[in-house]
C-alpha cells in the first residue's frame, strides 16, 4: 500500500485528537514528522491510518499558577529561549529547519536508543521533574515523565508540565559533529531547594536518572546502575569514559548557580 | 487539498501520508528539490513553506492544505537570475549541483530575515545542509557576496 | 586564443543555480515502472531456494529478473584487458556480501515493488563470514571464492603484485636502523548527495536508452552491452549530470540490472537506491593493510624498503587489480628508494566490493609513506623536512615501475611549505632543487646505487 493510500485524520482540537486516537492500536500519530516520516518513506512503518497533530491545538507554552505547561505539538524551536536545561538541549537538536518542525511530544516518544534520533529532551525534563498528561485506552492520566518513559507505547501525549520555580541547572553534552547534530551523550542537572536531579541521554534506551550521583554528587558514581552499549555514533567504552567528565561540567554549572 | 507552488495554485487529490517532496517531484513534476536521503539529514529537499525553510521529505503534504510553497525554481530563471543565484555562479558555490537547490532556498530565507548576516550566522543557518563536493567555503562566500549585492531580492 | 587561459562560466552553471539540471531521477517518461531489489540480508550464505513466481503474479508487478534472465551472467569490468570476472550480475547459488542483489522487481509503483520483493520466496543457508583481511590466509578462514581468498590473475597467473629492485639484503645489512610501521586506513564511503539511480527505456526502434549517473558513459555502455549481449549500436547512454561520484559511480551498479528489467517488462524502468542502500551496498574505497620496513642510515638516507600490502577487495574483484597496480607503482611516494622488495595481495572479505575513490590506490600509500617518513625522522632525531628533501625524487630518478621522472615536484613543494610556515632550513637544504643530485651531497654508497654522476 502506498503512502498515498493511508487514511489521514486531521483533528482540530485536543478532544478530537483523543477521540481519533482511541486505544492507539490502529492509528499512527504524526506530530512534527521528523522521526516518523523517514520510517514511512523507507517502508518500515506501514499504517492503515494516521493522525496529524499540527492543527489539534496542542502547540503552546503557558505559564500559569506556578506551573509551566507545554503542549505535545509545540515545535522544539519554541523551547530554545525557555527554561534551562531544556533550552540548551533544544538549541542543539538537529538543525534549524528540523527544530522548527520537530515537536516536544515526538521527542519524548522517540524510539528507544540505539535507534536514532534520540529523545534529547527527555533528560532535561526529567531533571525538571516534569509530569506528562496523556490519553489512551485507560482514559486520561497524569504521571511523572519517568513513569511515562518506562511504559508501553499506546499513549497519546497531550502536554508536559513542571513547577515554575527557580533552579540552578547544568547541561553538558558531546555531539557527533555532523551537519545535523546527533547527541552521543548528554547530562542534564537541576537543583531546587537543595534537591539535586541528574539525568543522562545515551546510556540506556530512554533517558535515565542517575540516582547514585544525585545522592553523592560525586561523578565517580556515574556508572552505578548503567552499562552503556555501542551504537553507530560511539561505543559503550567511549561513553563510559566520557560520562564522568560531562557530569563534572554539569554539576559545576549547578554549583555556580546558572539558572 | 490546495497547494500553491512557486506562485501556481494546484488542486490535489488527497495525498494520504505522501511527503511534500513526493507531491512536488512525482505529482507536480517540480524536480528542483532533490531526494538525497529521505530522512531530513542532508537538506537537498529544503523548500520554503509559508516563507520558512523546511525539509520537504519530512513534511506530510496533508498537513499543508492552503500553504504556499517556494522551491529553488521560484527564486529566479536563466533570463533573470537572483543576486543569490548569480553569486553562486560567480563564487563557485556548487560543483555537482545536487545539494544546490536546498542551499539556495535556505540561503534565500536567511537573507530575507537577516540581510547582512555574519559568517557565523550563515554557517548556523546552513549548518544542516550537506555538500560532498565543495568543502562549503565557496557556498559561504557566495552567500556573503549575495548579501552585499542585494540579498534576497528576486 | 579566446578560450585558453580565459575564465569561462560553467556550461551547466545556470541550470544548477536555477534548479533545472536534469539528474537521472528528474527524468520522467510515460508508462514508467519502478524497481526495488531483493538483497541478501546475510554476509555469506548459500541460496537454497529462490522462487519468484508468487511475487511475479502480484497485481501491479510487471517483471522480476534473476540470474536466469541474464544472457552473460559474469563479466568483469577488466574483462576487456583479459582479467576474468568473478561477480554475477545477480546472485546465483551464493551470496558473498550483505546487500548483494539477488532479484529486481519492476512494478507500477515503489510500494508495490517493495511488497513484491518481500513476497519472493528465498531461503539461505548461512556460512561463516570473513571480515578481517589479515585472517584471509589462515587455515580455518571462511573461503569466499573457489580459488581461495586472494586474487590469482596478475600477469603470468601470479597471485601477487610484485616489485623487486636492486639488492634489498645489502640495504638491510648496511642500514644503521630499520624503521617499521603498520598502516591501516579503513574503508571510506563515497556518500554522494545523489544516490545511485538508473532509468532504462526500451525504444520503439528496438534500441535501449539508459539514463545513467555513471562517471563514464562509454565504459558503462560496454558493460551493459557485454552482460546483455547486445551490440553497442543498440544502446544509447544519456548522462553526464552526476550528483557526485568521487570514483563510486564507475561500477555500473544500477544500469545493467535496470536495463534487464526494462527489456523483460517491455516498459521503461526507473531504479533508484535509497540512502540506506547507498551506505549498505554501494562500493566503497578499500580498506588497506600496509607493512613497511625501511632500512635507513643514521643521517637519514633510506637505502631500501620492504613492503607488504593487503588490499581489501570486498566480496568481488571489480577493478582492484588496477588500483593495486597503481599502488605498487607509487609505493615509495614522493621519494626515491634504490632497493625495493614489494608485494601486494588482493584479498577477499565478505564486505561490500570495493572500488576507486579519488586517487585510487595511490592515496593509501601516500598516507602510509608520509606517516612512515615522519616516523623515521622521529626515530633518528632528524628534521622531518630535511629527511624528505634528502630522499625526494629528482629528475632522472625512476618510479618503482621504472618510469623516469622528468619534472618531479617534491623538492620545490617541500621548500615552499617550509617557507610558508616559517620553518627554518639550513642553507644547503634551501638550495636544493629537483635537478639530479649533486655528488657532493650524496654518500658513496648511494652514488652507485642511484646511478648518479658526481659533479
Amino acid at each position: 500500500m502506498a503512502l498515498a493510500d493511508v487514511e489521514v485524520l486531521v483533528p482540530g482540537s485536543p478532544e478530537e485528537a483523543v477521540s481519533a486516537f482511541g486505544d492507539g492500536r490502529d492509528v499512527l500519530v504524526v506530530a512534527g514528522g521528523t522521526i516518523v516520516m523517514p520510517e514511512l518513506s523507507a517502508g518500515r512503518l506501514r499504517p492503515r491510518r494516521a493522525m496529524l497533530l499540527g492543527r489539534a491545538g496542542l502547540a503552546f507554552v503557558v505559564r500559569s499558577d506556578g506551573t509551566v505547561t507545554i503542549g505535545a505539538a509545540t515545535p522544539v524551536a519554541a523551547l530554545e529561549d525557555g527554561d534551562e536545561p531544556l533550552a540548551t538541549a533544544a538549541r542543539h537538536l538537529a538543525d534549524g529547519e528540523v527544530r522548527a518542525q520537530a515537536t516536544l511530544g515526538g521527542n519524548l516518544c522517540a524510539p528507544p536508543w540505539p535507534e536514532t534520533p534520540t529523545g534529547d529532551l527527555q533528560a532535561p525534563l526529567l531533571v525538571l521533574e516534569a509530569r506528562v498528561r496523556s490519553a489512551g485506552a485507560d482514559g486520561e492520566r497524569t504521571e511523572p515523565l519517568e513513569t511515562f518513559l518506562g511504559q508501553s507505547r499506546d499513549r497519546l501525549l497531550l502536554d508536559v508540565s513542571y513547577d515554575d520555580v527557580p533552579r540552578r541547572t547544568g547541561y553538558a553534552a558531546s555531539w557527533r559533529p555532523h551537519a545535523v547534530h546527533r547527541t552521543i551523550l548528554a547530562v542534564a542537572a537541576a537543583e531546587r531547594e537543595g534537591e539535586l536531579r541528574v539525568a543522562a541521554t545515551g546510556l540506556a534506551p530512554r533517558a535515565v536518572r542517575l540516582r547514585a550521583v544525585e545522592q553523592s554528587r560525586d561523578p565517580a558514581d556515574a556508572l552505578v546502575g548503567v552499562d552503556p552499549s555501542d551504537d553507530a555514533l560511539a561505543s559503550g567504552w567511549y561513553r563510559a569514559r566520557q560520562l564522568p567528565g560531562l557530569l563534572e561540567q554539569a554539576l559545576a554549572a549547578v554549583a555556580e548557580g546558572a539558572a | 487539498m490546495r497547494l500553491t507552488v512557486d506562485g501556481v495554485e494546484h488542486e490535489l487529490a488527497r495525498p494520504g501520508l505522501a511527503t511534500l517532496l513526493h507531491v512536488l517531484r512525482e505529482e507536480l513534476a517540480v524536480t528542483g528539490p532533490k531526494a538525497g536521503c529521505q530522512q531530513g539529514s542532508c537538506g537537498a529537499c529544503t523548500v520554503l513553506v509559508d516563507g520558512a525553510p523546511r525539509r520537504s521529505c519530512l513534511l506530510p503534504a496533508a498537513a499543508l492544505d492552503g500553504a504556499e510553497v517556494a522551491t529553488v525554481e521560484g527564486l529566479g530563471a536563466a533570463e533573470h537570475l537572483s543576486p543569490l543565484q548569480a553569486a553562486f555562479l560567480e563564487h563557485h558555490g556548487f560543483q555537482c549541483g545536487f545539494c544546490t537547490p536546498g542551499f539556495l532556498v535556505a540561503a534565500h530565507a536567511l537573507l530575507e530575515r537577516s540581510p547582512a548576516p555574519s559568517r557565523r550566522e550563515i554557517e548556523a543557518a546552513l549548518g544542516g545542509h550537506t555538500c560532498r563536493c565543495t568543502g562549503y567555503l565557496g557556498i559561504v562566500e557566495a552567500v556573503e557576496a549575495a548579501a552585499e549585492a542585494g540579498g534576497a531580492a528576486r | 586564443m579566446r578560450v585558453v587561459g580565459a575564465s569561462l562560466p560553467r556550461y551547466d552553471g545556470v541550470a544548477h543555480v536555477t534548479g533545472r539540471s536534469r539528474f537521472v531521477d528528474d527524468v520522467r517518461v510515460p508508462r514508467m515502472l519502478w524497481a526495488k531489489a531483493l538483497r541478501s540480508p546475510l554476509h555469506h550464505a548459500t541460496l537454497t531456494r529462490l522462487d519468484t513466481s508468487k511475487a511475479a503474479g502480484m497485481k501491479g508487478v510487471h517483471a522480476i529478473v534473476t540470474w536466469q534472465d541474464v544472457p552473460r551472467l559474469v563479466y568483469g569490468p577488466l574483462s576487456g584487458r583479459g582479467v576474468p570476472g568473478d561477480e554475477p550480475l545477480l546472485a546465483k547459488g551464493e551470496v558473498r556480501y550483505e546487500g548483494e542483489p539477488i532479484a529486481l522487481v519492476a512494478a507500477e509503483d515503489e510500494a508495490t515493488a517493495a511488497e513484491a520483493v518481500e513476497a519472493i520466496d528465498v531461503e539461505y543457508q548461512e556460512l561463516p563470514a570473513l571480515f578481517d583481511l589479515r585472517l584471509a590466509a589462515d587455515p580455518g578462514a571462511p573461503v569466499i571464492h573457489e580459488w581461495g581468498n586472494w586474487y590469482p590473475h596478475f600477469e603470468a597467473e601470479m597471485d601477487v603484485r610484485r616489485i623487486r629492485r636492486g639488492d634489498i639484503a645489502w640495504a638491510f645489512d648496511r642500514a644503521d636502523t630499520i624503521v617499521a610501521g603498520v598502516y591501516r586506513p579503513g574503508a571510506v564511503e563515497h556518500a554522494p548527495l545523489e544516490p545511485q539511480v538508473a532509468l532504462a527505456v526500451p525504444e520503439a526502434d528496438g534500441r535501449l536508452t539508459i539514463h545513467s549517473c555513471t562517471q563514464s558513459l562509454d565504459f558503462s555502455m560496454s558493460v551493459v552491452a557485454a552482460h546483455l549481449e547486445l551490440p553497442l549500436n543498440r544502446i544509447r547512454f544519456v548522462g553526464g549530470t552526476v550528483g557526485g561520484g568521487f570514483g563510486g559511480k564507475v561500477d555500473t551498479a544500477a544500469d545493467t540490472i535496470c536495463a534487464l528489467a526494462a527489456i523483460k517488462a517491455s516498459r521503461p524502468v526507473k531504479w533508484r537506491w535509497t540512502r540506506e542502500e547507498e551506505f549498505l551496498c554501494s562500493s566503497t574505497r578499500a580498506a588497506w593493510h600496509m607493512e613497511i620496513a625501511d632500512a635507513v642510515t643514521r643521517d637519514g638516507w633510506i637505502l631500501g624498503r620492504r613492503m607488504l600490502t593487503l588490499h581489501d577487495s570486498g566480496a568481488y574483484t571489480r577493478v582492484s587489480p588496477y588500483g593495486v597496480t597503481k599502488h605498487s607503482f607509487h609505493h615509495t611516494g614522493a621519494y626515491t628508494i634504490p632497493n625495493l622488495h614489494f608485494d601486494a595481495y588482493i584479498v577477499y572479505t565478505n564486505r561490500s566490493p570495493t572500488t576507486s575513490m579519488r586517487g585510487y590506490g595511490a592515496t593509501s600509500v601516500s598516507f602510509a609513506t608520509e606517516l612512515h617518513l615522519s616516523r623515521i625522522a622521529e626515530v633518528l632525531g632528524l628534521d622531518p623536512f630535511e629527511l624528505r628533501l634528502k630522499n625526494a625524487n629528482r629528475v632522472g630518478d625512476t618510479s618503482p615501475n621504472g618510469i623516469a621522472y622528468t619534472d618531479p615536484s617534491t623538492v620545490p613543494t617541500i621548500l615552499e611549505i617550509a617557507r610558508a610556515i616559517g620553518h627554518e632550513l639550513p642553507a644547503e637544504y634551501r638550495a636544493m632543487t629537483a635537478e639530479p643530485r649533486s655528488g657532493d651531497l650524496l654518500p658513496e654508497h648511494l652514488v652507485e646505487q642511484l646511478g648518479v654522476v658526481r659533479r
